[in-house]
């Protein structure tokens, strides 16, 4: 398989989600760990639930960073496309498990669920979108 | 679109990761516009230009 140099934005974007990734562990362990041992009640609950999920909101923002900062416009179309499909299949994916749910009793799915559907059809989709430009 | 890339990159003797270098973009991206399955921007295009000292007309073509 062919080793594909890296862009000074891929570079920043790798360095930026390392960090928020990790981040989010570290926050979804807080959350988790305080659940079980401390119990919290009342506004503390909302603001440690939403702990976990900053994070993951700023992964957007990294990619929104690495689209605005690369300066390859073929790569930078690459990672809108793959976007796309991202956001296209993500919204699918909820749309028919939601009427799933609704008149098939399908189990409920966390919306928290549609984030990682998010970056599965972005990482899939983007090999695809490639190999129309070979 | 249409392109000479080719043929003045071997004018040249350069590889794709040759030119991908002086334009500081990604081998990928110099093989896309080549075979004419990814149009450059404008400021891409006159770069080129600027790289091979020729017009842009000659070195794209609108024909399909």
């Amino acid at each position: 398989m062919q080793c594909l140099p890296i862009s000074k934005a891929g570079r920043r974007y790798i360095y930026r989600l390392a960090p928020t990734m990790a981040t989010y562990l570290a926050f979804f362990f807080i959350a988790q760990w305080t659940f079980h041992h401390l119990h919290p009640t009342g506004l503390v609950v909302y603001l440690l639930a939403i702990l976990p999920a900053l994070p993951l909101v700023g992964s957007l923002a990294v990619v929104g960073l690495y689209i605005a900062e690369e300066s390859d416009e073929f790569e930078r179309s690459i990672i809108v496309q793959s976007v796309l499909w991202g956001l296209g299949g993500a919204l699918s994916v909820s749309t028919i498990w939601g009427s799933l749910e609704d008149f098939a009793k399908a189990p409920h799915l966390s919306t928290f669920y549609i984030l990682l559907f998010f970056w599965i059809f972005m990482a899939i989709s983007q090999p695809f979108i490639r190999r129309r430009y070979q | 679109m249409k392109n000479r890339l080719r043929i003045l990159r071997a004018e040249r003797s350069w590889s794709q990761a040759d030119l991908a270098q002086r334009l500081e973009v990604s081998r990928q991206s110099v093989n896309a516009i080549e075979t004419g399955k990814f149009d450059p921007s404008l400021p891409l295009a006159f770069k080129l230009a600027r790289l091979f000292n020729s017009p842009i007309e000659t070195i794209f073509t609108d024909e399909e």
